[in-house]
């Protein structure tokens, strides 16, 4: 990052997150778009870079300028990914800008994630290739699989439990309650947390990311723009990434996530530590995810988290809150794009009655086990 | 009319998910196929790497197949309550993460057979090839020693 950032966060947007949108991933990327160009108060003409992440489920880049009436893009980027590359496009879309090569470049995320193909559904003979076809034909090649399997192994090494991952769950499901936009608000008991369905043990029902479909986006403009910027803009202060190859199986430690390597590297870069962090949108595609990288990040000790979230430190008056919207977890699986939303309108102090008082500096993560990294926003320009 | 009865259009549905080979791993199934289970291991420094490639990640030198014992620990499992993918039979299964005795480093996945609650980490286990339903494969299954 050079001294004088030339990028700003100026826009956000997103449509309603639904269990069945009955709309195109264009139609609602395009609402997202221009929502963050509404919240922006500039016009879609000055658009001249376009990117998003996606799995072969979604809407390209050209498609959606072209519907937002852009027919000519400087930067044109779908990176195939999940949600461990939320961060790395965030980054790489202010970077385009920092560097001169954009004035504006929206980045989006689109998706019929609950109506249209899920994990785990199945239309026809299924036929696994590279990493995953050593362990597909004893039926492991699922998400909540992997995730669990680490957990495992977290709970046998640090003596962690179902429990440890329940206050994770019950804590978000608490901060998703006033949230008019989450998909699922009802509060949770342990008792309850306990009582859902195994998906894979260790892992209930709850610690599952609420799959959903819409869309965000974000808007990302020069500084050169900002007299004509109605909202305030919010900076990246840093950002680290730490995508390995390493794959879910071969992985040396389950017990720690990418985030080993950049927790560590974000701090460097950015001279911040955990405790100056107000509000940390943590990647939480599973309860154990939220775990893991809580601890890699610094928040607290390995085999601590769940004391941590159940004695109040990751809500309101605690040392930080995590996921004040309720995370993937209970607002709702937009492959983690939320999570950027939702620090941009707490830095503005414009979450409602899910306000973290006076927040300045948000931690926003992506990503879990072998691949991710992580963006810190401010709201003072630096 | 053949004795044979057709194969019904919903097969898929019952039928575990298949490997599709590449050049790099043709080698670890026909290792299965013959009764055996190797792993690539590089033959000018000795380094193992799993999943197969073309060249050492290590040294870029040529890799080939090496029988080992499948021997190994259980370094993570999870049991699986209901069957979330086709073909999978009987729940609850454990489903492991093994930490092979002989290719240090490389890890394998495998049913662990028996009763699922007792298996814990740390668990020494044997493998044992089993043929994989509606195809010509056969993958480890591992029994706890």
């Amino acid at each position: 990052m050079s001294d004088q950032p030339r990028s700003a966060i100026v826009g956000i947007g997103r449509t309603a997150y639904t269990r069945n949108s009955g709309r195109t991933p264009l139609a609602m990327a395009v609402e997202a778009a221009r929502a963050a160009f509404d919240d922006a108060g500039l016009p879609t003409s000055v658009l001249d870079g376009v990117t998003c992440f996606h799995t072969m489920d979604s809407a390209f880049p050209m498609d959606v300028a072209l519907a937002l009436g852009t027919t000519e893009l400087e930067f044109s980027n779908a990176m195939y990914a999940g949600g461990n590359s939320v961060a790395e496009v965030v980054r790489t879309a202010a970077a385009m800008v920092d560097t001169g090569i954009c004035k504006a470049v929206l980045v989006y995320r689109s998706l019929n994630g609950r109506s249209g193909a899920r994990y785990g559904t199945v239309a026809g003979p299924i036929e696994v290739p590279g990493e995953m076809q050593f362990s597909a034909p004893h039926g492991y090649m699922l998400p909540p699989q992997w995730i669990a399997m680490w957990a495992s192994r977290h709970q046998a090494v640090y003596g962690s439990t179902c429990e440890d991952l329940g206050q994770i769950a019950i804590t978000q499901r608490g901060h998703a309650v006033p949230n008019a936009h989450a998909i699922s608000r009802t509060p949770i008991t342990m008792d309850d947390y306990l009582a859902g369905r195994w998906v894979n043990e260790p892992f209930r029902v709850f610690d599952c990311a609420y799959e959903v479909d819409g869309a965000v986006a974000l808007l990302i403009v020069s500084t050169d723009l900002l007299p004509d910027v109605k909202s305030e803009p919010v900076w990246m202060l840093g950002s680290s990434n730490s995508q390995s190859g390493v794959g879910w199986v071969q992985w040396d430690d389950p017990t720690s996530m990418y985030s080993r390597s950049a927790g560590p590297k974000i701090w460097q870069r950015t001279g911040l530590k955990p405790s100056d962090i107000d509000v940390a949108c943590m990647y939480d595609c599973f309860t154990y995810t939220v775990m893991a990288t809580m601890e890699d990040f610094g928040f607290c000790e390995k085999g601590q988290v769940g004391e941590y979230f159940a004695s109040g430190r990751a809500t309101y008056g605690g040392d930080v809150v995590v996921n004040p919207h309720g995370g993937l977890l209970s607002e709702g699986y937009v492959h983690g794009l939320n999570h950027h939303y939702e620090a941009v309108l707490q830095l503005r102090g414009q979450a409602g009655v899910r306000q973290v008082p006076d927040a300045k500096l948000a931690l926003v993560t992506a990503g879990a086990g072998p691949y991710g990294g992580a963006n810190v926003l401010g709201k003072d320009k630096p | 009319m053949s004795d044979t009865p057709a194969a019904s259009a919903d097969d898929w549905r019952t039928i575990p998910p298949q490997p599709l080979p590449d050049v790099d791993s043709q080698g670890y199934w026909d290792a299965t196929a013959a009764g055996q289970i190797a792993i690539a291991r590089c033959a000018e420094c000795r380094a193992w790497v799993h999943p197969p490639i073309e060249r050492c990640s290590a040294c870029g030198g040529p890799l080939a197949f090496e029988q080992i014992s499948g021997n190994g620990v259980v370094n993570s499992f999870i049991i699986m309550h209901r069957a979330s993918v086709p073909g999978q039979g009987d729940a609850p299964h454990a489903i492991a993460l093994i930490d092979l005795d002989d290719a240090p480093g490389v890890r394998l996945t495998g049913r662990v057979t028996g009763d699922p609650s007792l298996v814990r980490v740390g668990d020494r286990v044997t493998a044992h090839l089993i043929d994989v339903v509606g195809g010509t494969y056969r993958i480890p299954e591992f029994s706890r020693t």
